[in-house]
């Protein structure tokens, strides 16, 4: 899962960083509006923590700029919390507000059910044969039994969940799994699904040649 | 209003006090005038008949050939007693053998037959005392005017003027005539006097009502943009029409004053806020650091525990930054928009329901007791005060102890009661329990969650909806805190 955060605030910006690498996400960072927009439009980020006050483009006003071409679900980080603030935010097309101060993992909540819902799921829990994944706890259960993941794989093996059905390119896997300051092998992803097969079992990620993988 | 201390009352008492002096002066003035020239008048036109009769005696007095035509004046004793005198009328009574009858022209002596103003009549004495003659319409009884230091005089016998004369002859002439019609004529003045002056007294009266009614009117105005304004809505000014007169200068500095009361609350309102609003980044940074340090294997448990009191105090922070928020918010009366018709129970049910861990946590039970009540409000806001309410109650309890939360509409109102079996509030704190930043129990004052802001806000908000808090408590038997909300 690829996320990009726009925030001002250097401290700040380090600390959700940190905090959302540690959950497994890749993160890029954007110090203000106008670097946010450039790299929102560049990239097909899984969600985009965006704050509302920000020199050069303000949130508003990226997040409009960003909708006219990309529907990337957006979370908005705002110190303003009058209920006419959150309706203007929401109809300027953000996906969810949080009001500072938050706590990190209400953020991190906030985020995953930002993900699931526009991958189409509702529920925390995904069920692929006698898989099921917990994307709230971050837990994976095969046959009842627990299965102990990487942070990394646990979040390949959720992007290809969500995507259940569909082709993953190897391409798109670098995209949502790698930040932009991460130099990694061009065989990353064969080892982290090599990995996987192991501990889930060998046919549970197809791969499709010259395609890429999918889950079934 | 009391009746005396009313300014208009006081005011209408003296204008009428002293129109009533004004009128009743110059009435009294205008009947006295009256009464002088009437009788100025009545006493020309006896002087005018005395001097014929007068004159009529003289006439006959040569023709006798006695008494000399001119007697010293005054007329001395030893006169002849037999001095004939003429008239026309002979006297009441047994006329004396020598009176004689006076004789007047013919029309001066339709002058004592009556008339409109009543019957004029004359007597005449001679010298010794004797009537010598006297007209027919000549009332009994008539007595002998006395001697005074002139020849002339007058007298008020009854209703009876009498001008007298003692000409140089010695006799005397009496000319009389009843004035009672006059003297009803003037009552008669006196009474139109005294209507019209009661007429004119009722409508200046009426015309000082209007005018104090008008000269109040601003004050009314004022009174009320001022009571407006003390129950809290600064934004309130007074209008007045004429800013030249007195009220009207009043009013602009009256105005002036609130205009710069409403700015300095909500240049407090407004500090309040945005200092809250720049505490909200730096507050984040330190959650956000703070819990990363807590989620990293850690195996300093020095560090540990500071990255712990870190989290805490930053929640705290939290709480304080979204409470004072509130109040501006409330202080301002932004929160006055934002009404929609809500179910008090229902809210009520949701919001005890979330706390419901928190009591089983604290070892408290939470009773409900809801009766369907719609309100008139801001579900947030009536959300807060009731978690406000219960979690002070369920915090604030003892263990085993018993939190009971009751909904129900009561004759127009919208009634909502948390009750506790806690340590209740002191009398020494109760008048304050509803300040900003007062705790009751200071030894508790450092636990997360408890800003010391939650009464106010709950008093605020409800004071917002038009609605009142009471609190009733018992040390050590509980407190009941009763909100009253318009429907």
């Amino acid at each position: 899962m690829r996320l990009l955060v726009v925030e001002d605030e250097p401290d700040l910006l380090a600390g959700l960083v940190r905090a959302l690498r540690k959950q497994g996400y890749s993160v890029d960072t954007a110090p203000d509006g106008e670097e946010g927009l450039y790299k929102a439009r560049d990239t097909d980020y899984d969600a985009i923590v965006l704050d509302v006050m920000l020199p050069r483009l303000d949130g508003w006003e990226l997040l409009a700029r960003l909708r006219e071409t990309k529907a990337t679900p957006v979370l908005m980080l705002t110190a303003r919390d009058r209920s006419a603030d959150r309706v203007r935010g929401l109809d300027a097309g953000a996906d969810d507000y949080l009001v500072k101060p938050f706590d990190t993992p209400e953020l991190l909540a906030r985020l995953r059910a930002l993900i699931r819902r526009t991958a189409g799921q509702t529920r925390t829990t995904l069920d692929i044969g006698e898989v099921q994944i917990n994307t709230a706890a971050r837990t994976v259960t095969s046959a009842g039994r627990p299965v102990t993941l990487t942070a990394r794989e646990y979040v390949l093996l959720e992007y290809l969940a969500l995507h259940r059905g569909d082709v993953v390119t190897r391409t798109e896997l670098y995209e949502h799994l790698f930040d932009e300051s991460e130099t990694t092998l061009s065989n990353i992803i064969d080892v982290h699904v090599f990995n996987l097969r192991r501990k889930m079992g060998q046919d549970f990620i197809v791969t499709r040649r010259g395609h890429g993988y999918c889950i079934e | 209003m009391n009746f005396f201390h009313s300014i208009r009352w006081r005011q209408q008492l003296w204008h009428g006090l002293l129109l009533a002096l004004v009128l009743a002066g110059f009435g009294f003035a205008a009947w006295r005038l009256r009464q002088r020239d009437e009788m100025r008048r009545i006493d020309q036109e006896l002087d005018e008949r005395v001097s014929w009769v007068v004159r009529a005696g003289a006439a006959l007095r040569p023709l006798q050939d006695r008494p000399p035509p001119v007697h010293p004046w005054p007329p001395q004793d030893g006169l002849p007693p037999d001095r004939p005198w003429p008239g026309d009328h002979p006297a009441a009574g047994n006329p004396p053998p020598d009176m004689q009858q006076l004789r007047l022209p013919e029309h001066e002596a339709n002058l004592f037959d009556g008339g409109p103003g009543g019957a004029f009549y004359y007597i005449a004495w001679h010298p010794d005392g004797r009537e010598i003659s006297r007209s027919l319409s000549a009332p009994a009884g008539v007595p002998h005017p006395a001697w005074a230091d002139s020849p002339r005089g007058s007298r008020l016998r009854g209703t009876h003027r009498e001008r007298f004369h003692f000409p140089p002859t010695g006799d005397c002439i009496l000319v009389g005539r009843d004035i009672s019609h006059d003297l009803a004529d003037l009552r008669r003045f006196a009474w139109l006097l005294g209507g019209a002056g009661g007429m004119v007294l009722l409508l200046g009266l009426a015309g000082g009502w209007w005018i104090s009614t008008r000269a109040l009117r601003p004050i009314g105005d004022i009174s009320a943009a001022a009571a407006r304004i003390s129950t809290g809505d600064l934004t309130e000014r007074i209008r007045t029409r004429d800013t030249d007169s007195e009220l009207g200068q009043l009013a602009s500095v009256l105005n002036a004053t609130f205009a710069r009361l409403d700015e300095a609350f909500t240049r407090q309102a407004r500090f309040t806020a945005d200092a809250a609003h720049e505490l909200r980044t730096p507050v984040t940074v330190m959650l956000t650091h703070t819990q990363n340090g807590l989620d990293s294997p850690c195996d300093n448990e020095e560090h540990r525990e500071a990255f712990e009191a870190s989290q805490r105090a930053g929640q705290r922070m939290r709480h304080l930054i979204q409470s004072l928020l509130a109040l501006a918010r409330l202080d301002s009366g932004e929160a006055a928009a934002l009404r929609a018709p809500c179910d008090l129970d229902r809210l009520a049910r949701d919001t005890t329901e979330l706390l419901r861990p928190l009591a089983e946590e604290q070892g408290v039970t939470l009773e409900v007791e809801l009766m369907p009540t719609r309100c008139e409000g801001n579900e947030e806001q009536l959300g807060q005060v009731v978690t406000n309410l219960v979690s002070n109650a369920i915090f604030y309890n003892r263990p085993g102890g018993s939190v009971r939360v009751k909904v129900s509409t009561e004759a127009d109102t919208a009634v909502l009661s948390v009750c506790d079996t806690g340590q209740g509030v002191s009398r020494e704190d109760l008048p304050h329990i509803f300040e900003r930043f007062y705790r009751a129990d200071k030894a508790r004052a450092s636990v997360a969650g408890h800003t010391g802001l939650g009464l106010a806000i709950t008093k605020a908000i409800v004071e917002a909806h038009g609605g009142s808090i009471e609190v009733a408590t018992e040390l050590g038997q509980g407190s009941s805190f009763t909100v009253k909300l318009p429907l």
